[in-house]
């Protein structure tokens, strides 16, 4: 990872926070006033972003683009639903309508300095976490040579 | 909000684009909760050697800290219904501390956040970001409106 990639991430991450702040996501009445439908503008700031990403990476990709620092080749996979989509995303909504806040604009509402932040990211960290946790023994397990995975289990 | 609002046609496609610089430049999925777990991981490996995505966090942070400078202060006051309609600090934290929780653990098992899943997965047409942004976005509109009746 060089520190052109760095700087850029680092680039990249100050304009997408500037304007998340500057389209007042950062507030949880702007979300609330979004997910109840008493306003248009999450709606619409949401699929005009959406929109925006989809045409500009498969314009990408479809004139076989190499990426500027990486050189590897514009492509990616296209994932099938699986039940942990689901799942995952039914606990995400729940956290995200009773905080009004999803990780991007729990960070900015820290960095402007609402105190209340601090709280959900912690949960948010402990969260991420625990997940890691739990696949972390599954893969380590997996990554075992079955040798040895053979040894473990009947000792 | 204390602020004027950005309008949303400006907004949006500027949030569009910084997906697609990381793709042009990375080849990469932007995503918060990626760039979050990507700092959580190296600090649980005694690891700071944090990728392009961990310095995309520090740039949100930077992005917000800025935005409050320029914007004179925060942009809002309490915290929604949670601040109207509980008075203990300790309950309101307590509520935001269980909500991270979902939120982190459940972006992660689903594959992304609400720029994971919402805007970078469905931008490439992935059926499963389809799936999960479907069902995050209905449940917070449930949860939002039974609040509204609840209280």
């Amino acid at each position: 990872m060089s520190t052109r990639e760095r700087a850029a991430g680092l680039l990249i991450g100050v304009v997408f926070g500037l304007v998340l702040s500057g389209s007042g996501m950062t507030s949880p009445v702007v979300i609330r006033d979004g997910l109840l439908f008493h306003s248009g503008y999450l709606y619409g700031f949401f699929l005009s972003a959406l929109a925006t990403a989809t045409a500009g990476q498969w314009l990408l990709r479809g004139r076989g683009a190499r990426a500027l620092l990486t050189g590897e080749r514009i492509g990616w996979k296209q994932e099938r639903p699986e039940r942990r989509h689901l799942t995952g995303a039914l606990l995400f909504g729940i956290g995200w309508g009773v905080a009004d806040a999803c990780p991007g604009p729990i960070l900015t509402q820290i960095a402007q300095g609402i105190p209340y932040g601090l709280f959900t990211l912690t949960g948010v960290v402990g969260g991420v976490w625990l997940y890691h946790r739990g696949h972390r023994t599954a893969e380590d397990v997996e990554a075992q040579p079955a040798e040895s995975r053979q040894v473990y289990a009947g000792s | 909000m204390l602020h004027p609002q950005l309008p949303w046609f400006v907004a949006g496609p500027v949030m569009g684009l910084c997906v697609v610089a990381a793709r042009a430049l990375f080849n990469g999925r932007l995503g918060v909760t990626g760039g979050i777990s990507e700092v959580v991981t190296k600090i649980a490996d005694r690891s700071m050697s944090l990728d392009w995505r961990g310095f995309f966090v520090a740039g949100l942070l930077l992005g917000g800290a800025g935005f409050g400078l320029i914007a004179g202060g925060p942009d809002f006051h309490g915290y929604g219904w949670l601040t109207d309609t509980f008075s203990s600090g300790a309950v309101i934290g307590l509520i935001l501390l269980a909500s991270g929780v979902l939120i982190g653990y459940g972006a992660k098992t689903s594959g992304g956040c609400t720029s994971g899943n919402g805007l970078s997965g469905n931008s490439l047409l992935s059926p499963a970001s389809f799936a999960a942004t479907a069902t995050f976005f209905a449940t917070a509109i449930v949860v939002s409106f039974a609040i509204e009746a609840l209280i």
